[in-house]
């Protein structure tokens, strides 16, 4: 799956969990400062992360991730193991 | 009788149902077996059944009382599917579905759905995953926004405080001092049966310093009296005028209820709240019961990852009072 398309799906996702704009998502958006997620949307957005990807991620370290563009990358390494 | 046999007794008498979702964990085997042959609380291990009674085998303890709820049960998964979609409306089904595979969030649906009276978890989970299973399941309390947690201290005299917050908020607002305060007020009152004096602490009394951080706790006075208007909040003060009669006539000239008679203590953040419980405990040669969880509309309980089994019969004890 190229980079542009993953990035499209991931904004899609964390749009229907926070209820934010796709356009004011970008790459350097921070999940908690930037878009307002709250500590318990977390799992959330882990779980609908497999769900769009049909993928299943350690979730401490998904937890890890604090960015859009870093949410992308690590995504893509598990898609690259499909 | 000390306060903890006081609410063995009485949990006996309601006998309330407590979802364990831990129950790979041997010490938590242990516990409901105790629970079970002390008539506390009827307890509940949802998983794999076979896995379960695998377990509860190998510890040697029998099944007799233990409820087991098999969570690959197909009807039940789709029950709380729809339960969580319906509480959480962003979440698509298929996304809801993956939520209710994991242990600590099946479990706190079960508890939201009304099946089941409390959860009690955290021998094997850290306390932020507790609080967000707890928050994404049950939710809050009316009226609050912020999970908190409270120790039960009793003094060697016997005299018995509630202290919060001692482990959960490091370096509360206003807001969230507020939400401590009407937690534990409301914690107090379902476990002593009687009415919480609560006293916002600080280095002030009344005014008799000024700092931002007695600001901090004179706004949360005000939000948490706005909040629950039936309950008593006073502050701010400093211990002594909230626990001595002589120092509060001598320092506080308005009329209060709470001065010199508290029996809730709110600490201005996690420093002095867990400071002042292990200074009591370690110094005082009080008996400390806690952290409790709190702010749920359910009870949901934590427990420390080094808990012993007796620590977790406390716990459920304590918690099953709470529903």
């Amino acid at each position: 799956m190229e980079r542009v398309e993953v990035e499209k799906r991931i904004k899609k996702v964390v749009s229907n969990i926070l209820g934010v704009p796709e356009e004011k998502i970008t790459p350097e958006s921070r999940f908690v400062e930037d878009l307002g997620a709250e500590s318990v949307q977390s799992l959330e957005l882990v779980a609908s992360f497999e769900a769009e990807f049909d993928i299943e991620m350690e979730e401490d370290a998904a937890l890890e991730v604090k960015t859009v563009g870093k949410a992308v990358d690590f995504i893509i390494e598990y898609l690259k193991k499909k | 009788m000390s306060i903890l046999d006081n609410f063995i007794t009485r949990a006996t008498t309601l006998k309330r149902s407590i979802v364990f979702p831990e129950f790979w964990d041997n010490r938590i085997l242990e516990a409901a077996a105790v629970i079970c042959e002390k008539s506390i609380a009827r307890p509940v291990l949802p998983g794999n059944p076979e896995e379960i009674r695998k377990g509860l085998s190998l510890s040697g303890i029998s099944s007799d009382g233990i409820e087991i709820i098999d969570s690959t049960n197909l009807q039940l998964i789709d029950e709380l599917t729809h339960l969580y979609q319906k509480q959480r409306p962003n979440v698509s089904e298929k996304v809801a579905a993956r939520l209710v595979k994991k242990p600590l969030i099946f479990a706190g649906l079960l508890v939201a759905s009304g099946k089941i009276d409390a959860m009690v978890a955290g021998a094997a989970s850290t306390t932020a995953e507790v609080i967000q299973a707890a928050a994404l399941t049950v939710g809050y309390q009316s009226g609050i926004k912020n999970s908190s947690s409270f120790f039960i201290m009793e003094m060697a005299d016997s005299r018995v405080f509630f202290y919060a917050d001692c482990a959960v908020n490091i370096s509360p607002d206003s807001n969230t001092l507020a939400d401590v305060a009407v937690s534990t007020a409301r914690s107090y009152r379902k476990l002593m049966n009687k009415e919480p004096l609560v006293a916002f602490l600080s280095f002030s009394s009344k005014g008799s310093a000024s700092h931002p951080d007695v600001d901090k706790v004179k706004r949360a006075v005000e939000i948490a009296r706005a909040i629950d208007p039936d309950t008593v909040y006073d502050g701010e003060f400093q211990v002594d005028t909230a626990v001595s009669e002589s120092v509060a006539q001598k320092k506080i000239k308005e009329p209060s209820k709470v001065a010199g008679r508290a029996n809730v203590l709110i600490f201005p953040d996690l420093d002095a709240g867990n400071i002042a419980y292990k200074i009591t405990q370690y110094l005082a040669g009080a008996k400390a019961y806690g952290p409790i969880l709190q702010g749920f509309a359910k009870p949901v309980s934590d427990l420390s990852r080094g808990a012993k089994v007796s620590d977790i019969v406390a716990v459920a004890t304590i918690t099953s009072l709470l529903s």
